[in-house]
Formats: structure tokens, C-alpha cells, sequence
């Protein structure tokens, strides 16, 4: 049962990366920009809740509650600021690749007021569901593990429907399909931007809270989650959240494989080796040219 | 049907220091199919993109009596002005069907809604030869099924006036008649039509009254 459990702790691993790369995917999907800053959104919900719950003394929800109206209303505030001169300002043409680099210098300065806030050491928000593992027949489920996967489930599904069966979602769709096209017919594009930007800081956020007793995180955290949603994003060729989903989930899989048959040490360096293989033999079929042409 | 539908008064627009459109005043009565016409670059569809809110202006405009607001195309959407662009901005990876609906989106937020209304048939309806693509992207279609779902996308959204800036552009002969075909049909079931060409000809085939733009000055033809 090595295998089945080795698949069930990649498929744990791998909807990290999923959640991440859907988030990524889903704003891309808005306003063609690649957000490098979701990551510490995680970080800030799990260490932000350790933080009020541990240190503060704060009950549970409030502390939960608190972190996530922090996250909500300053990831508001900061389309409302930055996002919104650099994305509607008069030299919008050269707002693509500033937002980009805005998202880049916000990862580094959520990372430099966590590392003031909550100082460098590994942190973990409480577990929400405390108990001994699952067992399944000899299949072992730590129960974050279950809780991890099952949110990956929701936040998944959730976007799935939205983007698939509801006008919004086609609306959103529009928006980054075709900003002009999308006003003719009366869709507020900075809307649906700033819609996004809050909503995916929250699912980071919630994300962190729940899968942080697994891994623990520290004020570094952001950026290593962030590369994963991104990687897994790309696999998804950017612009589909369904199939980045599906690669994040593949690459965890793959990744626990790796590390159990082949090597615990070299098992990153033979993924990414086998990653970069199928870039190169299938760019078509992965999307990356269609991501790198638009 | 004789009252004002839409009404522009010293309309203006610019794109930094270059004016493409200088003092337009125009009327179109409701009914009417006005004919907006002028040689390449002259400010034919920048007075329509100014009309519609897509650009900033200086000026008023006013629809169904109305004063519009500037800069807000949701407002004409939700006023019953829609504009089928030139070069269709259209939703390349969407479905022709989600083109479509998205026209709805100008009145509901719901997708129930959007595909039980009348508009959205309408739109579908008219256009049979639409039907075997409508789950195919928009972008893999020929130009002229790609500006049979522009123009379905306009109706879906219910305009009272349909502003539709070079129709013909880039269409074989053939196409170019069944898209004026259709706006022909559109307009006899009572929707108000203004219709940007180069070509003055062909445009009064279909409409009543023509506006002539030369160096962004519109007047009467």
C-alpha cells in the first residue's frame, strides 16, 4: 500500500499547488497579469492567526476572523491604490508589465512587515481538526491533510461553476479576453480585477490557515507557494484554471512518486527534469505557447 | 414614431492634442436609419465611440431625452444604446454563444434570465446560419460569422438604437449584403439604426438620412 499512500499524501501536496496555480490562473484569466504576492497571502492568514490566537490570546474564531477581514480590506486597499493607478492610469499600455512588478515589490514588503511582526521562526496556525490519522484499509490521511484536500475541492469547484454556468464568470472571462469588447457591453473590467485580486487573497489566506499545521510556515513562505502556483499555473498554460488545477494536483502526485521510488533527495531535481522534458517535447499541448504569444 | 432618439450637440473628441471630432450636432429621430459617412480618418467612429461613452468628450449627448453620462458605456448599454464596433471585439477563446450572451449583460446578471429572454432568441434566430458554430471559439470563425455574432451580441443586449461602426469592413461582396440584409430586418421591427461606412452608396441603400464627417466636422448631407 506504499503506492496508495504515497499517491493520497502527493494528492494532498498537490492541491496546494492546485489552489495556488487556480488563483493565479483565475486573475490571469481577468487582467493578463500574473500575481507573484498570492502566496503571502498564505503566510499572513497562517502566521496572522498564530499570532492573535497564540501570543494575543484571542478565541479562535475572532482570531480567524480578524486576519481575514486584515487581509480582505488591505488587499482592497491595494487595487484601490497601486493596482488602480498602474492599471487605469494614463499610460495604462505599459500597465500590464508595471502591475506586474507591483505584484513582485508587494510579495516583498508583505514578506518584510511579517518578518517584523512575527519574527523568523516556523509558525503554524492551530489545527482546526485535531485527532489521529484516518485510516482507510492501510491507506493513512492525516486529518489537515483531509481538510486540505477538501478545501482544494470547494475552491476548485466553486470557480469551476462560477466561470462555466453564471454570467459574472463569463463576464470575467470577457474582461481578459478583451477589455473593449468587454465595455461595449457594459462590463465593469476594474470590477471584476478588484473582485479577483480580494477574493484569491482570501482563498490564500484561508489556504494558509488550514494547511499550515502540516508544513508550518515562516515570513519566507509566500514566495516558495507563490513559485508553486505559478509552475502549476504554467502547466495550465496560464489562462485555464481547470487545467492548472489539474496540473498542480499531477505535479504533487508525481512529486510524492518520485520521492518514494526513485530517490527522497534527488526526487525535486528528476520532477522538474521530467517537467522541463514535456515543456520542451509538447509546448503546444501544455499552453505554453499560447501563453507566451497571448 | 417621431421622437428625438438620439441627440448630440457640439460634440467633440480628441485623443491628446489630436481633435478627430470637432463640434458634431446631429439628431436621429427614433425609427430613423442614419447613414454616418466620410472618407477614412475623419472622425466617423470616434463620433461614435464618443456617443457610446467608450472615449472621454466634451459635449452632450442625449438618448431618449436623457442626458448621458461621459465616459459610461453601461449607462448607453442600460439606456438602449448598443454599439457593434468596428473589427467586432468580439471574445476570441469564448464560444460564439457566450459572445453572444454576454450581450445580456448590458440588463441581467443572470444566466437564467440571459438565455430565457426574448433578446437573446432574437438574436440567435436571426442568424440560422450561426447555429452548427455556436459552441465553436469566436476566434476560429470566418470574419463575416464573426460579425454575425458582433451584431447578435448588439441585439442581445435589447438596444433601442443600434450604433454599428463599419459593418462591411474586410467582407466578401455576398456577406456584405447579408449583413445588410440583417440590419435591414433589424431595423424594419423598429430599432433605431446608425451605421458608420466609408462607402455612402452602399449606405443608402439602407438608411434615410446620411450625416457627412470631413476633418471631424459633421454636418447634414
Amino acid at each position: 500500500m506504499k503506492f496508495g499512500n504515497l499517491v493520497l499524501a502527493g494528492l494532498v501536496t498537490g492541491s496546494i499547488y492546485a489552489v495556488f496555480a487556480v488563483c493565479v490562473a483565475v486573475w490571469y484569466r481577468v487582467c493578463n497579469i500574473l500575481n507573484l504576492a498570492v502566496g503571502d497571502f498564505a503566510m499572513v492568514g497562517a502566521l496572522g492567526v498564530d499570532n492573535l490566537y497564540r501570543v494575543k490570546g484571542l478565541p479562535l474564531p475572532v482570531a480567524i476572523a480578524t486576519t481575514l477581514i486584515v487581509v480582505g480590506a488591505f488587499a482592497y486597499a491595494y487595487d484601490q491604490v497601486v493596482l488602480r493607478i498602474a492599471q487605469d492610469g494614463p499610460r495604462r499600455s505599459e500597465g500590464i508589465v508595471v502591475t506586474f512588478f507591483f505584484t513582485f515589490a508587494l510579495s516583498f514588503f508583505i514578506d518584510g512587515v511579517a518578518k517584523m511582526l512575527f519574527g523568523t521562526d516556523v509558525h503554524a496556525a492551530p489545527a482546526l481538526w485535531n485527532g489521529q490519522s484516518l485510516t482507510f484499509a492501510s491507506l493513512h490521511l492525516e486529518r489537515a491533510g483531509l481538510l486540505v484536500l477538501l478545501c482544494a475541492i470547494v475552491i476548485g469547484g466553486a470557480f469551476w461553476v462560477y466561470i462555466r454556468y453564471t454570467l459574472g464568470g463569463k463576464a470575467l472571462e470577457a474582461s481578459g479576453e478583451n477589455s473593449i469588447g468587454a465595455r461595449i457591453v457594459g462590463i465593469d473590467t476594474r470590477r471584476y480585477r478588484r473582485l479577483i485580486f480580494v477574493a484569491t487573497a482570501l482563498i490564500a489566506a484561508v489556504f494558509g490557515i488550514v494547511e499550515s499545521p502540516i508544513t508550518g510556515y515562516t515570513y519566507l513562505s509566500g514566495a516558495t507557494i507563490s513559485l508553486t502556483g505559478f509552475l502549476a499555473a504554467a502547466y495550465g498554460g496560464f489562462r485555464k484554471p481547470g487545467r492548472a488545477l489539474l496540473a498542480g494536483l499531477f505535479i504533487g502526485v508525481l512529486e510524492a512518486l518520485l520521492g518514494g521510488y526513485v530517490s527522497a533527495e534527488y526526487g525535486d531535481t528528476v520532477l522538474y527534469a521530467i517537467l522541463a522534458a514535456m515543456v520542451l517535447a509538447w509546448p503546444r499541448g501544455l499552453g505554453f505557447e499560447s501563453a507566451v504569444s497571448g | 414614431m417621431s421622437g428625438v432618439a438620439l441627440k448630440v450637440s457640439n460634440l467633440s473628441v480628441a485623443y491628446g492634442n489630436v481633435v478627430a471630432v470637432h463640434d458634431a450636432t446631429f439628431t436621429v429621430a427614433e425609427g430613423d436609419a442614419c447613414a454616418i459617412t466620410g472618407p477614412n480618418g475623419n472622425g466617423k467612429s470616434s463620433i461614435l465611440m464618443g456617443v457610446t461613452g467608450m472615449v472621454r468628450r466634451h459635449g452632450r449627448v442625449e438618448i431618449f431625452g436623457a442626458p448621458a453620462k461621459n465616459g459610461d458605456v453601461r449607462w448607453a448599454a442600460r439606456h438602449g444604446l448598443t454599439l457593434v464596433p468596428e473589427r467586432r471585439q468580439l471574445y476570441p477563446d469564448l464560444s460564439a454563444a457566450d459572445n453572444i450572451i454576454l450581450g445580456c449583460y448590458a440588463w441581467t446578471r443572470s444566466m437564467g434570465k440571459a438565455r430565457k429572454s426574448a433578446s437573446f432568441g432574437k438574436a440567435i434566430d436571426l442568424f440560422p446560419e450561426l447555429k452548427p458554430h455556436l459552441k465553436q471559439a469566436a476566434g476560429t470563425l470566418s470574419g463575416g460569422q464573426q460579425q454575425m455574432v458582433a451584431i447578435a451580441r448588439g441585439l442581445a443586449s435589447d438596444p433601442k438604437i443600434l450604433a454599428v461602426d463599419e459593418p462591411c469592413l474586410g467582407l466578401a461582396e455576398a456577406l456584405a449584403k447579408r449583413v445588410y440584409d440583417v440590419l435591414a430586418s433589424i431595423h424594419e421591427q423598429g430599432t433605431t439604426l446608425i451605421v458608420v461606412e466609408e462607402a455612402p452608396k452602399r449606405a443608402l441603400t439602407l438608411c434615410n438620412r446620411r450625416v457627412e464627417v470631413r476633418n471631424g466636422v459633421a454636418g447634414a448631407a
